[in-house]
């Protein structure tokens, strides 16, 4: 996740974006000491893995979905492929959105 | 008299057809290869390749044309990397520049320019000839030694443990300790393979930490280090599953599994196994089967391959008596085809469905605030 971390410090101070990233964790204390580990400054929220997965239609993770602001999904990421995570890839597709 | 005469029609002659060159400089040719330079100077390779391709065409801009496609594809073939993100070297087009190049020469053999595009070009091409890092003699050797521990049963482990270290101090890279487990584990020493196993990921961390700089980006080095993570967790799995703890195996071949995203053979095959040995032969088909329908690269060994349809075909089918081979096959091309369609459905383009959320210490949670943004929603977990 450093290539989420590195991306969310250019969008930080701006009010038109927002982060959010969703654990599928079950062991809330496993959870816990990633999170302290790794000092994310965007908020974290959790959701049960079936839920998550059958809602978003996931099946492997991470999943990342780009929402634009009228609340359509715009763009999907799915898995490690391997240039889908760069920092530079996300802030293209976020400022694609901003820019609608 | 007369060769006075004929020498001036010659002269004539030369006069038209400078005439006509100077012509030709306001000519369709030449504002073609006016426009393919403006083109490439914007960064708009195919339509100021295709622009260039009618100007070479052209006696009068040919040599020009060609020179400046001969540059666009060494550019291509050799230097893009690095240059905007996300670009990458098009290693197909490199013939093709040093032929544009000897076009332009052709064209016009004083062309000086043209002939410092081709010196450079075909530098790189000599250079690309030079491997920096052949594998080393030591290691190749010593990575020998270590497989032919695969057949020699009878020699003592000391000697196997022994051979994984010599070729981990060689070369620091976690191959020598996968490679190791699995003997290991063929021998039956269970605890040693997991003990290897668990080594490797710390090797293979620190592997991919060290040469950090050459993945370039950051998922690339991600992808590395799930590999890594996969291999080892499938080692240790099927270490516990021999060794009968098939709930450890369960954990850690799950691990695997989420890490290869169910891509790895050997890896399903397992999972395959250990569900026939938990009396679940539903789940053992559907591993079996998804490690079957993966092919190429992935498809694992062809003995491996043998034993999941061997394993397969002794399964029951659920009182189908359609013959094994045809519903085999029906089977696979079934998943081939799911697997193509999974990763065609999406939800680009529809509203984000609603999300039942909680925070981290279990209240509900609260998405107000994430109204009316570009919104960035990352499902992960810890594993």
């Amino acid at each position: 996740m450093p290539h989420l971390k590195t991306a969310y410090a250019k969008y930080q101070n701006d009010p038109r974006v927002a982060f959010l990233l969703v654990s599928i964790d079950e062991d809330a204390k496993r959870l816990q000491r990633y999170l302290d580990e790794m000092k994310f400054a965007f908020p974290v929220a959790r959701a049960s893995a079936a839920h998550a997965e059958q809602t978003m239609g996931f099946d492997n993770i991470p999943a990342t979905f780009y929402v634009d602001r009228t609340g359509i999904v715009r763009y999907e990421a799915n898995g490690t492929e391997a240039h889908g995570d760069s920092p530079s890839r996300i802030a293209w597709f976020i400022d694609q959105l901003k820019g609608r | 008299m007369r060769s006075m005469q004929t020498h001036r029609v010659f002269i004539t002659v030369i006069a038209g057809v400078l005439t006509a060159a100077a012509i030709a400089a306001q000519s369709p040719a030449s504002s073609a290869l006016a426009r393919g330079k403006a083109l490439w100077d914007q960064r708009l390779s195919n339509s100021a390749v295709a622009v260039l391709e009618a100007a070479a065409r052209d006696r009068t801009t040919a040599a020009e044309a060609h020179e400046a496609l001969g540059r666009i594809f060494t550019f291509k073939g050799w230097q893009q990397d690095n240059v905007f993100p996300g670009w990458h070297d098009e290693p197909s087009v490199r013939a093709r520049a040093i032929a544009e190049l000897k076009a332009a020469l052709a064209a016009d053999p004083a062309r000086a320019s043209a002939r410092d595009a081709l010196r450079v070009a075909e530098a790189f091409a000599a250079a690309d000839k030079v491997d920096p890092a052949p594998p080393r003699d030591e290691v190749k050797a010593l990575d020998a030694k270590l497989e032919s521990y695969r057949s020699a049963t009878s020699a003592p482990v000391s000697e196997i443990v022994a051979a994984i270290e010599a070729r981990a101090k060689a070369q620091a890279d976690p191959a020598p300790y996968f490679t190791g487990a699995q003997i290991l584990i063929d021998r039956g020493e269970y605890a040693r393979a997991i003990a290897t196993a668990e080594r490797g990921i710390a090797v293979s961390d620190r592997f991919i930490d060290e040469n950090l700089s050459a993945y370039q980006m950051s998922g690339k080095s991600q992808g590395s280090y799930a590999r890594g993570r996969a291999t080892a967790a499938d080692l240790i799995g099927w270490a516990l599953f021999l060794q009968k703890d098939y709930a450890g195996a369960a954990a850690k071949l799950q691990e695997a599994e989420r890490l290869s995203q169910g891509q790895d053979f050997a890896n399903q095959f397992h999972l395959g196994e250990l569900a026939r040995a938990r009396n679940a032969p539903d789940r053992a088909r559907d591993h079996y089967l998804n490690a079957l329908s993966l092919t190429g690269f992935s498809g694992g060994p062809p003995p491996l391959r043998q034993r999941a349809s061997q394993a397969l075909a002794a399964l029951p089918r659920g009182g189908s008596d359609v013959p094994f081979d045809a519903w085999l096959e029906a089977e696979l091309s079934r998943r081939r085809e799911e697997r193509k369609a999974a990763a065609l459905k999406s939800l680009v383009d529809r509203p984000l469905p609603k999300l039942t959320l909680t925070t981290v210490d279990g209240r509900p949670y609260d998405t107000s605030s994430l109204r009316g943004k570009v919104l960035l929603l990352n499902f992960f977990a810890s594993w």
